[in-house]
């Protein structure tokens, strides 16, 4: 890991056009203003992981015929409201 | 500003059902995957269930989805030009969202990813995944039955 050091105000350059400003220190919060191209995505690691996570565990489920059919069977309630409105 | 209702799927994500859509970022945790095709989940009798199966071409991977409106009311998903851009979309009106399905093995325990929604471009056949962290990553798609 490359570790520099900065100062409030400061910035990193990551690549051609990604900038990593250190906006505000205060105790042991940071805050970053980051500058990027919008189709880079930004997240907080914790996000990302959970969104990585959650996604594996959606993929491929098993006997998803049987489990979707029962899970249709208790939406279809709501499904007729939808269509009465 | 208002949107579209309709029972069960918008004509908008019927209409995508066999299409070969691009996710250039892939999803989150699945990078390299970036070419799917949208099925319509069969029902048991009628082919009328509210899932979807999103299929990826060149490999054995699959998410079942479902329309948002199914799911919650009130359920928005922010369309700023970043993300227009990103979907080579002119207006948010070529947009459909979907919601991952995370399927478990009692039916109480099925779970929606509201944090994660995709969002495809029905026009350029182009998705992307979002990131809506003011939404939860697990809700359940059953709710409980309110008592009168």
């Amino acid at each position: 890991m490359l570790i520099l050091s900065r100062r409030v105000g400061e910035s990193v350059t990551i690549g051609n056009d990604i900038v990593v400003k250190i906006v505000s220190l205060s105790g042991n919060q940071i805050r970053l203003g980051i500058t990027a191209p919008r189709e880079v995505r930004v997240l907080r690691e914790e996000i990302f992981e959970t969104m990585q996570a959650e996604n594996r565990a959606a993929a491929n489920p098993s006997d998803p015929a049987r489990r979707l059919e029962d899970a249709h069977q208790r939406l279809r309630k709501k499904i007729q409201e939808r269509a009465d409105d | 500003m208002t949107e579209a209702r309709a029972p069960i799927a918008e004509p908008a994500a019927l209409a995508l059902v066999g299409k070969e859509i691009a996710f250039p970022e892939g999803l989150l945790g699945f990078p390299d995957d970036r070419r799917y095709r949208l099925g319509r989940f069969s029902g048991a009798a009628e082919n009328d269930s509210p899932f979807f199966i999103l299929q990826a071409v060149e490999r054995d991977l699959s998410f079942p989805l479902i329309h948002p409106d199914l799911v919650m009311h009130d359920y928005r998903v922010a369309v700023n030009p970043a993300i227009l851009a990103a979907l080579k979309a002119e207006s948010e009106s070529v947009l459909v969202p979907f919601l991952i399905v995370t399927v478990r093995e009692r039916v109480e325990d099925i779970t929606v990813n509201l944090q994660g929604p995709l969002l495809i471009n029905t026009v350029a056949l182009l998705g992307r995944q979002l990131v809506l962290e003011e939404y939860p990553v697990r809700y359940p798609l059953i709710q409980p039955e309110p008592h009168p």
